[in-house]
């Protein structure tokens, strides 16, 4: 502390050491300025900030160079969202001490963003515009600009309460209230604030002081209350009057609410039960039902094909039987048996009816007696029929009956292999008639089967000639 | 009961950020200080 005359800086007394001034109401000024200051920090601290705005202003009418003093004001209108006023602070304790001042860092801090001051310069405009709405009455237009610059700036102490206070005018007491929660939260001292909560409090109690009081006034009325030694006892009103119709009443009431309960809650599930005990007998039935079906598939696959290997013997057996009944084979066979015992030189009568036999049966599926007896036959005719045949098969050859005489040739050679001869006019026939190929097969034979021989000579011209030909 | 006409007086427009310029050139720095050196000057004529 220097002395406001000649600057000396001043000792304990209460005159200037340096000029002899008495600095003792200075020196009181300056003391009253920083206790003020003192006060505005300790409120700060506990977020009274009205308090402390109120001490800090009170400390720079005291002394306007209290730099500390000044930078807490900014700071706590800044706190308080009005940003102007703490600029307007920062910039004179600026001027106040160019160096080594706090209010520097915050200055800068505010304007190295751009965008940051215009939005704060824009929050004021639009505080200033809510209001004006307020003035001329166009409170709903006010509500909107105001959550507008709330959403810009939510410390704004001031816009959240004209906005609460709005509120409040719509008697919107829930928003109201929290809007000043919101104020309190940031400035537990201001008036205003503590003013406007009241009187909704004031509201909200009032409202439930109303609810509760129909509540108790019921209680009151339904019970009564006495003293018994220490014990407080509330007996309910009215218990013993029930009685009578009442009482009958409750009693249909009883036995209507347990036939529901039994219709609602016991009765479903025995329904449900039965249900299911019924579809498990269905489900057995069933079971049943297709096993005896399937037997029935079974049984009726085993008929039809019975029926079918049934027809397919009957179909044989018509084969075996001849008009009469007997087997038609066994009496072609005893009808070849008479001729051959009444006629043995007539192979052909025979033969016709073996060959009868041959197209009616196979003779491998026979039995074996029936095979012998057909077997010997053959043998038996055969060098007869071989003669028999030979001499047709001539006769029709050297009568150029080529296509005729190949049938008797064709017997001769079945029957007697060693036939040179008939060989080789049957090759003959086949040439003339045409058929090449069964000519030279049997050329072929003719030179293998007869050697040294004008037939195999001949035969071998034939074949060379037809063989030419191609 | 609160008023809302006699709340909303109480409600100023805020400081916008072109006019803090005009409100410090404005704003009355004179504190005790001040007022006690002024009153010591004026006093020492008289006394003299």
């Amino acid at each position: 502390m220097n002395c406001y005359y000649c600057g000396c800086r001043l000792s304990e007394h209460d005159f200037c050491t340096g000029c002899g001034a008495d600095v003792s109401v200075y020196k009181k000024i300056m003391y009253l300025s920083n206790y003020h200051y003192n006060d505005g920090l300790e409120k700060a601290s506990v977020r009274d900030l009205t308090g402390a705005v109120r001490s800090l202003r009170q400390s720079l009418k005291f002394n306007k160079n209290n730099i500390e003093a000044r930078n807490l004001l900014g700071l706590v209108y800044f706190e308080m969202g009005e940003v102007a006023p703490a600029l307007s602070e920062w910039v004179i304790s600026k001027n106040l001490r160019p160096n080594k001042n706090i209010a520097d860092d915050y200055i800068n801090m505010i304007q190295a963003n751009a965008s940051r001051l215009e939005t704060i310069n824009q929050t004021n405009k639009k505080f200033n515009q809510a209001l004006s709405y307020c003035q001329q009455d166009s409170l709903d237009l006010a509500i909107i600009q105001l959550k507008k610059v709330l959403s810009l700036n939510p410390r704004f102490v001031k816009a959240h309460q004209l906005l609460a206070l709005l509120y409040i005018n719509d008697e919107e007491w829930e928003k109201a209230r929290k809007e000043l929660r919101k104020c309190y939260q940031i400035d537990r001292s201001n008036t205003i604030t503590l003013r406007y909560l009241k009187e909704v409090d004031s509201v909200f109690e009032a409202e439930e002081t109303q609810k509760s009081g129909g509540k108790k006034r019921n209680i009151s009325e339904e019970s009564v209350k006495y003293q018994s030694g220490n014990e407080t006892i509330i007996q309910p009103v009215g218990g013993k009057e029930k009685g009578g119709f009442a009482a009958l009443l409750q009693i249909g009431l009883g036995i209507i609410i347990g036939i529901a309960a039994v219709w609602f809650l016991i009765l479903p599930s025995r329904v449900q039960a039965e249900r299911t005990k019924v579809n498990e007998e269905l489900k057995k039935v069933s079971e049943q039902s297709d096993a005896k079906s399937a037997t029935i598939d079974d049984l009726n696959q085993q008929v039809s094909t019975l029926t079918t290997q049934v027809e397919t013997m009957q179909t044989q057996m018509d084969s075996y039987e001849g008009v009469d009944g007997t087997l038609s084979i066994m009496d072609k066979m005893i009808q070849a048996i008479q001729a051959y015992m009444t006629a043995p030189d007539d192979a052909v009568a025979i033969e016709e009816y073996l060959d009868a036999i041959e197209q009616e049966v196979q003779i491998e599926e026979t039995s074996e007696s029936f095979q012998a007896m057909y077997e010997q036959l053959r043998n038996e005719i055969g060098p007869k029929l071989a003669t028999q045949y030979y001499d047709i098969g001539y006769e029709d050859y050297m009568a150029q009956r080529f296509a005729e005489a190949i049938p008797s040739l064709e017997k001769v050679v079945q029957y007697n292999s060693e036939n040179g001869y008939a060989l080789y006019y049957l090759g003959n026939c086949y040439k003339e008639v045409g058929e090449i190929e069964k000519a030279k097969e049997i050329y072929r034979r003719v030179i293998a089967e007869i050697p040294n021989s004008e037939r195999q000579r001949k035969s071998q011209q034939f074949l060379d000639e037809l063989e030419s030909m191609e | 009961m609160i008023n809302f006409e006699e709340e909303l007086k109480k409600f100023h427009p805020s400081l916008e950020v072109e006019d803090v310029e005009e409100a410090i050139y404005n704003q009355d720095l004179t504190d005790m200080a001040d007022l006690l050196i002024k009153m010591v000057k004026e006093s020492e004529p008289e006394e003299e």
